[in-house]
């Protein structure tokens, strides 16, 4: 009873037409009422049930499809249900398609009337709430013009006005936070969180777990017309993210645990770029990621080429520190190798025989490339580290193999240099 | 109990209060848009059946020289009833396609749409009426009190009007062409409802047929009451208003239905 809204098993049942499917008279005769029957039928929601409270907050979010359009629907009434049931106490408000019931010809206080009572209040209460609703929209001095006279900004105030003062006892909302400016979004959040706490039941759908998180007091995860999570807004946000991330991993290629380890993560278009036409499986950096300076170091490049139709490549290495400063900038085209044949899958390597970097942590960039550099098909970027020790500490960017000599020149007896100092050579 | 029976009831009222202030600020809102842009306004109603009528004298009195007294009044008379019957259907046809914000908006009673457009087309009606008068005194035409019966038959072609609003309405959800068909129908219709001509120029072998279409008998007894002065024919209003008083509740019911698969298929 003390309950705003309560969902229990909610289910919706869904029928996806043909694309085809005749929208006329004439052509529903010609195919016969063929593609009249849908192609493909499926649960949007199924199993869904929650409460929320007066003054309590729900945040849904999930992807594209999820969904979240179809709960908000089913609660707003304006669908049915296929199974489950909802019990809402009180009327309900929704800030949906903000202005698409607008009438430019109209001023913006018909177009108030027309919205508000569209909205459930009676023209008398509209009447007694007409300043407070031009005053929250800041539109004053343009109430009487037409609206078609005024910006979108002017008209997105005036509808999440109108619908916020409905006073309703539930309000659905639909990513509404690209209204009008900053300042207008404080007002437009702080008087939710006024309407919230004079016991108003608000449910609000969001793909952006942050606002969830900041705004909500329970927040509800869906995938694919399923709850995934339902609870506090930090765990369900928090483990939405994680989820998308390791989404993403699944995308990469598999890499060699040893690389893992350095805590770094391959994301596409983060720290991966191109095509994945042909994809850098693994990159083995030899004998290990840690060194000391003036070793031999071997770059492999395992690679799998996924579109056959690609005969070669380009493939580029460099290796930099951490804030991008390129130590070692190098290709195959750069150093004579014309054309690299590719195989379905091969390993490439490059051998350097003395690296003579200064101590720190570098990052090995490796990347392969269309034959004419016009774009990667794989490139991964501070992906695969490097640390070099040396036992000298060194302000540049290179140590080559070096010593200092006292030079004892005969000619010159009285010069500074005359004490016999011992070579110093690293 | 009582205090609940009490509550149920308040809210009844206040639910038809509401009722009544939302059809009058949609009906507010059609008529501000059709006038807004139009500098002739409100007397854009009378101009349009006062062409047509002004054709209509030309081609039978004077071209054909159809006999019918008070020939102005008749079909003046007849051009008012079909133009709020054809108008309000063929935009009522399309209104749960135009409608879409309306209709997503939770606990909108989406019904109300049709009886929107229908009592727009009345308005136009009532405010044509005073025109209608002055033609039936130049006619010399004597009002009797019979014409206090008008508003039962405004209320049955309301109705009338509403519950085939509602089919052709749930039909163009399916078949977006409906509102094209319509208007070729309407068009056919027009002819084949005593407008222009006399009721007693059909052949009576095909008066079964032609007596299907309910217009033709509520153009009659519109003029029985205005022009003619006599009882009008009350064995086909009250089949008129069976018929109506159960297409209504089904148009209601197929209307609600196809607004809801409209707003889930998009």
């Amino acid at each position: 009873m003390q309950h705003g809204i309560v969902v229990e098993n909610l289910g919706k049942w869904f029928s996806r037409f043909h694309a085809k499917k005749p929208v006329t008279f004439m052509e529903a005769v010609i195919s016969g009422l063929r593609q009249m029957k849908p192609v493909e039928q499926f649960w949007a929601l199924r199993h869904v049930s929650f409460t929320v409270a007066p003054g309590e907050m729900l945040g849904v979010i999930g992807h594209n499809g999820a969904g979240k359009s179809t709960l908000l629907q089913l609660l707003g009434g304006v669908a049915h249900p296929t199974e489950g049931k909802i019990q809402i106490r009180g009327r309900v408000g929704a800030l949906l398609d903000l202005g698409a019931g607008m009438h430019g010809d109209l001023t913006g206080r018909e177009n108030i009337y027309v919205m508000a009572i569209a909205a459930g209040l009676t023209r008398q209460a509209v009447s007694r709430r007409m300043d407070q609703i031009i005053n929250f929209a800041e539109l004053n001095r343009f109430i009487d013009n037409p609206v078609r006279t005024y910006s979108t900004g002017m008209m997105m105030r005036l509808a999440f006005s109108v619908a916020i003062h409905t006073d309703p006892d539930v309000l659905l909302i639909d990513e509404f936070l690209s209204v009008g400016d900053l300042s207008f979004q404080t007002k437009c959040l702080n008087r939710i969180a006024d309407i919230k706490e004079q016991g108003c039941a608000i449910v609000f759908v969001s793909h952006d777990a942050g606002q969830v998180e900041r705004l909500c007091d329970r927040a509800l995860w869906l995938r694919r017309g399923e709850i995934v999570a339902y609870g506090e807004p930090e765990v369900v946000t928090g483990q939405y993210v994680s989820e998308m991330r390791s989404q993403t991993q699944q995308r990469t290629p598999h890499r060699p645990p040893q690389l893992t380890d350095a805590g770094s993560t391959l994301k596409v278009n983060e720290n991966r770029f191109g095509s994945l036409d042909v994809e850098i499986r693994h990159i083995r950096l030899l004998p290990k990621a840690a060194m000391r300076s003036g070793e031999a170091l071997a770059i492999e490049i395992d690679y799998q080429r996924q579109q056959s139709t690609i005969a070669s490549a380009i493939f580029s290495v460099s290796v930099s520190q951490a804030d991008g400063q390129k130590c070692i900038d190098i290709n195959t085209s750069d150093m004579g190798w014309a054309t690299v044949p590719l195989n379905d899958q091969g390993i490439l390597r490059l051998s350097i025989d003395r690296l003579d970097l200064v101590a720190g942590e570098y990052f090995v960039d490796v990347g392969i490339y269309e034959q004419d550099w016009s774009y990667a098909y794989d490139f991964h970027w501070h992906v695969y580290p490097l640390t070099i020790e040396s036992a000298l500490t060194s302000k540049g960017l290179v140590i080559p193999p070096m010593r200092w000599d006292v030079v004892a020149e005969n000619s010159l007896s009285e010069g500074a240099g005359s004490e016999s100092v011992p070579q110093l050579k690293v | 109990m009582r205090i609940q029976h009490l509550r149920r009831t308040s809210k009844r009222k206040w639910r038809l209060a509401y009722l009544w202030d939302l059809l009058r600020s949609l009906v507010d809102r059609d008529m501000k848009l059709m006038y807004k842009r139009s500098a002739l306004g409100i007397a854009w109603t009378l101009i349009s059946p006062l062409l047509q009528l002004a054709v209509f004298v030309f081609v039978f009195q004077i071209i054909l020289q159809v006999d019918i007294p008070q020939y102005a009044s008749y079909v003046f008379c007849g051009l008012l009833i079909w133009t709020w019957f054809q108008n309000a259907l063929f935009q009522a046809t399309g209104v749960i396609i135009s409608s879409r914000p309306l209709i997503r908006q939770p606990g909108f009673p989406i019904a109300i749409l049709p009886v929107v457009i229908v009592t727009t087309g009345l308005i136009h009606f009532l405010l044509a009426l005073p025109v209608l008068v002055v033609f039936l005194l130049i006619d010399g035409v004597q009002l009797t009190p019979l014409v206090l019966i008008l508003p039962l038959l405004n209320i049955i072609q309301f109705a009338l009007t509403v519950s085939i609003a509602y089919f052709l309405a749930a039909l163009n959800v399916t078949f977006r062409d409906t509102q094209h068909t319509l208007g070729v129908v309407l068009q056919l219709l027009f002819y084949l409802t005593p407008i222009f001509y006399d009721l007693s120029s059909i052949p009576s072998e095909y008066w079964n047929l032609y007596g299907l279409n309910p217009l033709v008998h509520l153009v009659t007894c519109y003029r029985q009451i205005l022009i003619w002065g006599v009882q009008p024919d009350w064995v086909a209003l009250a089949i008129i208003s069976g018929c109506t008083a159960i297409a209504l509740p089904a148009g209601y019911l197929v209307f609600k239905r196809q607004s809801l698969r409209f707003v889930e298929e998009i």
